[in-house]
């Protein structure tokens, strides 16, 4: 019974530390700030310096497809 | 006086602190960091709302956000190379729950409990058309074309998803090629449109068009739209410079290609006749492209749902109209309506949202609780609004009490689509479709913008806001023809100017500083809250 209890106690305390962290986290606003002033540049960074496929090669072909009419 | 204060400290963190400057109210502007826009900390609601929202709207949000993925992705692995591979994804969609920031600041209580409602189901849509893509991508699958690319109808954000119900049970899933890279983006990040407006602009392409047309062919142009599906429907999007939009799409996607344009004049029976027509003809093109028939009974039974839906918000209206007890503020209201009745039933979520909504709306009404009790003035939005600063609402109702009921975007679809015959359908869905966004009150004639004056009487509104796109030549061309009548019909009225994606050509400080003079030169009226009056977000989200 008394293990139990401690048991208990425990997950009842780890319980209340992980929701105070996350108060933390939400009420200070750490995912914004983290999203605006980390992921996102890093993320723009990969973005600019992607190699893209120039699209402007792409032929206008008008005819290669029939026209649709039914 | 120690007591009293301690008195009014434990009240303020009971119940969080009230609203008004006299009241010694709570100064929401002092919570935003210079510039940036996000937030010293959250806004302390009071003990019952701020663990509501931890709870039930942030906490929620974000682990629904994930098994929503599991739900709708084929392979979860696809949704985190999508967000490698798309700026449009992974710039605009990690910071979403700051979106929902923006839309509920200052709610509580009802208010704050069913406009988040809103918010989850287009989050949910919105995951639902990513997984779409991302399952179906070629980019995404070493260039293969998988059963979901062959079973994906892509079309432009314009076409309702209502047109394509009769391939949805064997299968086949609509998407939107813009609805989620541009339209949603814009509103939960309005820097990643930039790029695509100025990519457009660099290949010499002129400025001065409508920018929603620039991003999308700036998509095409930046090559970031998914390669999801075998064949494309085009439309003209209700203007002119979109026409040009899909002679780029056409170019840069190289698919088999239908156009189903949207009429400019819809009352004529001819032209609604001729819309008709072409509607089928865009079935046909469907029925050749993916090898399978129009289904009546999908048909029927998407439709059934969808009418249900519209059935719903007719008695959302009734109480909005006739009562103070409604509960959704104004963006989610407006967001909510374009998105859903434009993207169509492709799951459950906005069936789902609705029907909580109104459970909270009913309650409001038999407690008869007010959610916005600090209302001065009954507000109606019409035209196009700014879709980086669609929150615009949440702010005036904070900073005056401007409580925007009801806008244009929730009005456009008034309507159901008849089920019991093959032509009453279709002639509701030539409606349906001509009554697209931008189209049925914005650069569809005289008669339907002026709907307006009906709408403000239904709604029982006692001012209008008044969006002014700079760069629609449409709407640009009656911008005095609205004067004029504001001045006849001595309705009070003020204009929000801006660019639709665009978040550089009107800024939104400046969009606030006009409706700052218009309540204190006009109206005389003084801020509930002064401290948002003047703040700088100028690089905000």
């Amino acid at each position: 019974m008394n293990k139990l209890c401690k048991k208990l106690l425990k997950l009842l305390g780890v319980l209340f530390l992980a929701n105070a962290a996350l108060f933390v986290v939400f009420f200070f606003d750490l995912d914004g700030k983290l999203m605006f002033n980390v992921v996102e540049p890093f993320l723009k960074k990969h973005y600019d310096n992607m190699e893209r496929r120039d699209v402007l090669k792409t032929p206008y072909e008008v005819d290669k497809f029939p026209k649709y009419k039914y | 006086m120690a007591k009293k204060n301690l008195g009014k400290a434990l009240k303020d963190f009971w119940y969080g602190k009230p609203h008004t400057a006299e009241e010694g109210g709570r100064r929401l502007g002092e919570l935003y960091e210079d510039k940036t826009g996000l937030l010293k900390h959250r806004e302390w609601r009071g003990v019952k709302d701020t663990f509501y929202y931890m709870y039930m709207i942030w906490g929620y949000n974000y682990l629904h956000m994930v098994t929503d993925i599991l739900k709708f992705s084929n392979n979860p692995i696809d949704f985190v190379k999508g967000t490698w591979r798309y700026r449009w994804m992974g710039q605009t969609y990690l910071p979403v729950i700051h979106w929902f920031e923006r839309g509920l600041q200052g709610m509580r209580g009802e208010a704050l409990y069913a406009s988040a409602w809103h918010y989850r189901a287009m989050v949910s849509a919105s995951i639902h058309q990513i997984c779409t893509f991302f399952n179906a991508d070629t980019r995404l699958h070493g260039g293969k074309e998988n059963d979901a690319y062959r079973h994906t109808i892509y079309v432009n954000e314009t076409t309702c998803g209502t047109l394509f119900y009769p391939w949805k049970d064997a299968g086949y899933q609509y998407v939107s090629m813009e609805m989620i890279p541009y339209f949603v983006t814009c509103h939960v990040n309005s820097h990643t449109v930039l790029n695509y407006i100025d990519a457009v602009q660099s290949l010499g392409l002129p400025g001065d068009p409508c920018p929603m047309c620039q991003a999308e062919s700036g998509l095409f142009v930046l090559d970031d739209v998914p390669d999801a599906s075998p064949f494309v429907i085009t439309c003209n999007e209700a203007c002119d410079a979109s026409v040009s939009t899909h002679t780029l799409q056409d170019w840069f996607a190289d698919k088999p290609l239908f156009a189903l344009p949207i009429p400019m004049q819809f009352d004529d029976p001819l032209v609604k006749k001729y819309c008709m027509n072409e509607i089928e003809e865009c079935w046909k093109f469907v029925e050749e492209q993916t090898g399978t028939k129009f289904s009546w009974e999908s048909m029927v039974k998407y439709l059934e749902r969808q009418n249900k839906l519209q059935r719903d918000e007719w008695e959302k209206w009734e109480v909005a109209s006739k009562t103070d007890y409604y509960p959704i503020n104004g963006v989610a209201q407006a967001l909510f309506r374009i998105y859903s009745t434009q993207y169509g039933i492709q799951g459950d979520f906005w069936e789902e949202a609705s029907e909580k909504v109104k459970k909270i709306m009913y309650r409001c009404v038999e407690k008869k609780i007010n959610p916005f009790p600090k209302t001065r003035h009954r507000v109606i939005a019409w035209s196009c609004a700014p879709l980086y600063f669609s929150n615009w609402c949440t702010w005036a109702y904070n900073c005056w009490g401007l409580n925007t009921i009801i806008n244009m975007d929730s009005l456009m679809f008034d309507m159901e689509i008849r089920t019991d015959s093959y032509e009453h359908m279709l002639e509701d869905m030539a409606t349906y479709h001509m009554w697209a966004p931008m189209r049925r009150m914005a650069v569809g004639g005289m008669h339907h913008i002026f709907e307006l004056w009906d709408y403000m009487e239904r709604f029982n509104c006692d001012m209008v806001a008044m969006y002014d796109q700079l760069q629609c030549k449409g709407m640009q061309g009656v911008h005095g023809l609205f004067e004029d009548e504001f001045r006849k019909r001595n309705i009070k009225a003020f204009w929000i100017p801006h660019a639709l994606p665009d978040c550089r050509t009107v800024s939104r400080a400046e969009i606030r500083r006009q409706i700052n003079d218009y309540m204190t030169t006009v109206m005389h009226e003084e801020p509930l809250d002064p401290s948002l009056l003047d703040f700088d977000d100028s690089m905000t989200w």
